[in-house]
Parts: C-alpha cells; structure tokens; sequence
C-alpha cells in the first residue's frame, strides 16, 4: 500500500520536472509528425479490427437483450449510445495503452539499461524533453483521430450485423442511430481521447524511465505500463462521463 | 505476407507441441497451481478495478435511456445481462492478457535471454514442459476465475450508481437483477473466458519462447504478445458470442 502511495508521488514529482524541462528546453523539431505517424499508423489496422468485433457484438448483444420485450428496432440507437460515449474512447484508449505505450516503455527502457539516456545527458541534450514531449504530442494529436475511426468502424460493423446476420431494417437501424447521437458527442470522445493520451504517453514513459536491470527489468516495466494505464483510463472514464453526460454540465 | 502465414505455421507446431506435452505424463502440477496463483492474485485487483467503473458507466448511461421510457426498472437486468456475457470477460481477458500474459511472456523470454531455458533442456528436463505447459493451463484455469470476480464486481458498480449515486430502490434493483438472466448466460461467460486464457496462454508462451534479442527482444515479445493476445480474442467473441447466445436470423 504505502509503496503504491510512494509511486503515486514519484509519478507526480517525475511528472513536474519533464514538465519543467520541457518549459526550458522546447520540443525537438522534425520528430514530433515521426512519433505521430508511428503511433497513429502502426496501431491504426489492429485498432480497425477490435472496433469493428466490437461492433458486430454490440450489435447481437443489443439484439439479444431487446428482443424479449420486442424492442428490436432499438439496437440502432443502443449501438450509437454505447459505441459513441463509452465503448470507442475506452477501445481505442485500451489499444494505444497495448500497442504504442507498451512500445514506449520498452524503447524508454531499453535506452535506459543501455545508457543511452546517460549518453543523452553527457551531449547536455535533456532526455526528457528530448524523448517524451515529441511521444505526447503524437498520442495528443492522433488518439482523437483514432477514436472517431474507431466509432465509425463500430458503426459499419455493428450495421453489418444487424442488416444481414439478425435480419433487421437497415433503414430504421440508422434513423434511430441519427437520433441516438448528438455532433457534441464526438467532441466529448474527442476530449476522452485527449484525456487518456495524456495519461497512457506519461505512466508508460515513466515506466520506461524508471525501469529495471536487465531483461526482465524491460518486461517488467512494458508489463506494468499497459496495466497501469489501462486501470487508470478506465477508472478516470467513469469521472469524465459524469461530468460530461451526468447533467453536472 | 508469407512471413506472417510462416508466424501462423510455427505458432501451431508450438501449440501442437504443448497440446503433445500436456497427454504425456508427468505433469508438473505444483508448478500449474503455483502459476496459477500467482497469476490470479496479481491479476485480481487490475480485474476489479476494471470492471467496477464500467459497471458504474453502465449504470450512469443506462439509467438516462431508461428514464426517457420510464423504465428505471429495467436498468438492473441491463447491467447484470450485459456483465456475464460481455463486459465482464472482455474486460478481464483484456487484463489477463496485459498482466498476466505479458508477465509469462517478459519471464520466459528472460530465461530465453539468460540461456536459462537451454540450461533446463542441458539437465535432460523439457524446457516446455516444465516452463512453457504449466503457464498456458494456469491462465487457462485463471481467466474464468476472474472472470467471476469480475462480473460480480461490474454488477456490484452497477448497484453503487443506481443506488448510492442516483438514488433508485436498491430492493427494485435487486428484484430485477436475474428477471431476464438464463444458466446460459453463467456457463456463456465461462465458456468464454476458457477459450480466451488457453488463447492469451499459448500466444504469450509462444512470444515469450521465441524472444531474441536482448533485453530489447523481451520488451517486444510483451508488446506482441498484449496486442496479438487482445486482437486474437477479440477476434473469437464474436464467433462464440454467435454460437452460445444463438443470434442467427432465422
């Protein structure tokens, strides 16, 4: 328990300084769009599949609980509400958690078992600033990006479905889907997608930071980074659904 | 293209391999239940602190649907249904495999690093054997148990904001709870989860086994192995969802 405590505020403190350092240093040009591309286009097909089985089972599952008290018409606005507010900016938060962050605290790790981060500070270039902000920037810009991929991909798939496998009315699928869904909902993904960016880019960089001796050491850390985050995206996502769809605003 | 149908093929002989081990006898059974504790334990709080909040969503969310039918009643067979066939082992299979896949895969490529599996295969002991089966059949044992850790946890979230949050009858949720729900939906779950640890368990042996590389090598065979594990099991939902909840038009 008071180990975790003791994260928490190592977390906060290491947190402070790349922040100040980042203040100090500025963001090394050029390579901000190199992370970008890497995070959004590497993670971009394994996200598309998982948002698109997500879908189709939203939409049998939908099915199957409105079918008892014959709402089936339903499915098209139960898709649009669950897939739009939750589902995608947990998903595609959930993916860049296992695939770009793992790869971030392993990078960072073993640069770190390496020296590299040593050799870093040796040419007086912060390794902080150097290697996290550009990391941040990336995931800030693309994950947006990603989540509304990923509630379109939802979507079609969930349309498949429920057109074709459980024989329903495309036509009323999408009008109670059209009603289901405000434009505002996208920009609250958007804003969850933001959110989780954060949060996934910094635990998983501070992981790698902080990492071990050694193989295991890596593993340990990469391990940790996915866990860690995942935890805290989805812990935080309740708060930021109350406070966004809750009537607090 | 044929370098991944090549992945395909050497992740079978593997799976073959492990599936030969298991018949044959001895199988080391301590080690199974030693591995299966552990993995269940480290993986029991991530599980929970999973699935309480997305009860909690669901709870949030369902209620502003119902409430435009006047139906709050409904909200607790909702939850409870959507829990045991979904939520629950989607959500702690995602877990399983980012703690307990990735910690099988960064543990057994460090032996593969240390040369510490070629030295138990030097003592005349099989490396999978020893190392690799015991690993696969306790995540396979594991994930169903957490997946029942799981579903009551996102039902219990799902109490806490109807009930404490959003001021509904706790005795109307508790009423409905099980209106709707079939043993169906119980065995679904953990047919399920079944099928997902044995997939998370022999992917994450798989990379883990066949690490290189360095320390390097390790953090990329946990990065294949969350990512493989969750797209692979993503992937088989929808077919078992398909087959066990019978959702084919007629």
């Amino acid at each position: 328990m008071t180990s975790v405590l003791a994260g928490i505020g190592h977390y906060g403190l290491w947190l402070r300084e790349f922040i100040g350092a980042t203040a100090r240093h500025g963001m090394p040009k050029g390579q901000m769009m190199a992370e970008a591309f890497k995070i959004g286009i590497k993670s971009l097909p394994i996200l598309l599949i998982i948002s698109g089985f997500v879908g189709t089972n939203l939409a049998l599952q939908g099915y199957n609980a409105f079918k008892p008290l014959g709402g089936q018409r339903l499915v098209g606005m139960f898709v649009a509400l669950a897939g739009v507010r939750e589902l995608a900016p947990i998903i595609a938060a959930a993916m860049i958690a296992a695939k770009a962050g793992t790869e971030m605290a392993s990078q960072i790790g073993v640069m770190k078992i390496r020296e590299q981060i040593d050799a870093l500070e040796v040419m007086a270039v912060n390794p902080l600033a150097y290697l996290i902000a550009p990391r941040l920037v990336g995931i800030l810009l693309m994950l947006p990006a990603l989540t509304t991929l990923a509630i379109f991909t939802m979507l079609t798939t969930a349309y498949m479905v429920s057109v074709h496998q459980l024989g329903l009315s495309g036509h009323e699928f999408l009008q109670f889907a059209e009603e289901a869904i405000q434009p505002i909902d996208f920009f609250y993904g958007a804003v969850k997608a933001v959110i989780f960016g954060a949060i996934i880019c910094t635990i998983s960089c501070y992981f790698g930071f902080n990492c071990g001796k050694g193989p295991e050491g890596v593993g340990q850390a990469t391990n940790r980074a996915v866990v860690t985050s995942s935890v805290i995206c989805i812990v935080l996502n309740y708060f930021v659904s109350e406070l966004l769809y809750g009537g607090a605003l | 293209m044929l370098d991944s149908i090549a992945t395909i093929g050497r992740f079978g002989n593997f799976s073959g391999r492990i599936a030969a081990r298991i018949m044959r006898r001895p199988l080391f059974l301590n080690e199974v239940v030693a591995q299966m504790w552990t993995t269940t334990i480290r993986c029991l709080l991530p599980v929970i602190a999973v699935t309480f909040p997305f009860g909690m969503v669901m709870a949030l969310q369902g209620l502003e649907i119902f409430r435009l039918f006047g139906a709050e009643r409904m909200l607790a067979s909702l939850i409870s249904i959507a829990t045991l066939r979904e939520i629950s082992p989607v959500l702690a299979s995602v877990l399983v495999a980012a703690q307990g896949g990735a910690s099988c895969a960064a543990s057994l490529g460090a032996m593969r690093i240390k040369e510490e599996l070629d030295a138990t295969e030097v003592m005349a002991v099989d490396a999978i054997k020893y190392h690799v089966v015991p690993r696969v059949l306790a995540l396979t044992i594991a994930c169903p148990l957490l997946n029942i850790a799981g579903s009551v946890s996102g039902v219990a979230g799902g109490y806490f904001t109807a009930v404490f949050v959003k001021g509904e009858s706790g005795g109307i949720f508790m009423a409905e709870l099980w209106s709707f729900m079939g043993p169906m939906d119980i065995w679904g779950g953990l047919i399920k989860t079944t099928v997902f640890g044995l997939a998370i368990g022999l992917i994450s042996c798989y990379h883990g086994y066949r690490a290189s590389g360095g320390a390097a090598g390790v953090g990329k065979a946990v990065n294949d192995t969350v990512v493989h594990s969750v797209v692979a099991f993503i992937t088989l939902n929808y077919f078992l969802t398909s087959a066990l909840f019978g959702s084919v038009s007629p």
